[in-house]
């Protein structure tokens, strides 16, 4: 059985799902659903459209260099049936998906590695901005927010 | 304040679901980009007179695959937004499949080798991996 992937999203096109557009060049395309068919009929780049898979590994969401993405292919040579190598594969495919899982958590957590601080930064920036909108906010914002701008003031004075 | 208004409501738009029918189905722009290369490019610009298409087939816009009726109308096409935006997507690397196929973390097809079969040792390598 081969499951194709499909041209828009990149998901699984199991036999029997989705529909397949053969072009009068006689090129086919395969889609998983009839969203991912009209998208193309409205020819939308999938690099460009945020849900497909072309998108997130173009704009940098996902892990796109990896040894662990060399192993599933489609293979156009026959292999004699063998036991012992169904079991070794079998075994290998579930090594490789546990060591590409690892790494594409890694990567996750490095991507988003300053997002805290940042989201931190830019409250304090709301809060200076709109200080006079809280004043039911507790004694300790205020002086966190009081200390920061004396910090600021500090800073531009030791500039200038 | 939330969202005042339905989302979703413009699929009734009959000429719009029309446009997108297979029927009417007009260039993709890997296509326009394969007729942009030299040869196709030459070909496309200089096509034999044909009646049944517009201005006899002899003013062509290669990006955006449009014939116009005469000279004037197509020079006055090219200074459009519509053109130079279409021209800007034409020029872009066209999608694949073979992108799709990347994207979804499969590597390029193996055929073997040519003329013998040693697949049963490049199997048992993949096997061995880490």
């Amino acid at each position: 059985m081969h499951i194709t992937r499909c041209y828009f999203c990149s998901g699984p096109c199991y036999p029997g799902h989705g529909t397949m557009f053969v072009r009068n060049d006689s090129k086919t395309f395969r889609f998983c659903r009839s969203k991912c068919h009209k998208n193309f009929k409205m020819k939308r780049n999938p690099r460009k459209i945020r849900w497909t898979k072309a998108f997130r590994k173009a704009a940098g969401k996902e892990m796109t260099i990896d040894s662990t993405f060399e192993f599933e292919k489609r293979r156009n040579v026959p292999v004699r049936y063998d036991r012992n190598l169904m079991a070794t594969t079998v075994k290998a495919m579930k090594r490789v998906q546990e060591i590409r899982a690892k790494r594409e958590r890694a990567f996750f957590k490095n991507r988003m590695a300053g997002k805290k601080d940042q989201e931190r930064a830019e409250n304090v920036k709301i809060l200076q901005q709109n200080i006079e909108l809280a004043p039911t906010a507790s004694q300790r914002v205020k002086n966190q927010v009081a200390k920061i701008q004396e910090q600021k003031l500090d800073q531009m004075e030791m500039d200038n | 304040m939330g969202r005042l208004r339905r989302s979703r409501t413009h699929h009734g738009i009959r000429d719009n679901s029309r446009k997108f029918r297979t029927r009417a189905y007009t260039k993709d722009l890997d296509q326009i980009h394969d007729d942009l290369k030299g040869e196709n490019f030459a070909k496309l610009k200089s096509q034999p007179i044909d009646a049944d298409k517009t201005g006899l087939g002899q003013h062509y816009c290669v990006h955006c695959a449009r014939y116009f009726p005469n000279d004037d109308q197509l020079q006055q096409h090219e200074k459009t937004k519509l053109h130079k935006r279409r021209v800007k997507k034409t020029l872009e690397e066209p999608y694949t499949q073979k992108e799709a196929d990347a994207a979804a973390g499969m590597g390029a097809a193996d055929n073997g080798k040519r003329g013998g079969s040693s697949h049963q040792s490049r199997n048992a390598e993949d096997v061995k991996m880490q």
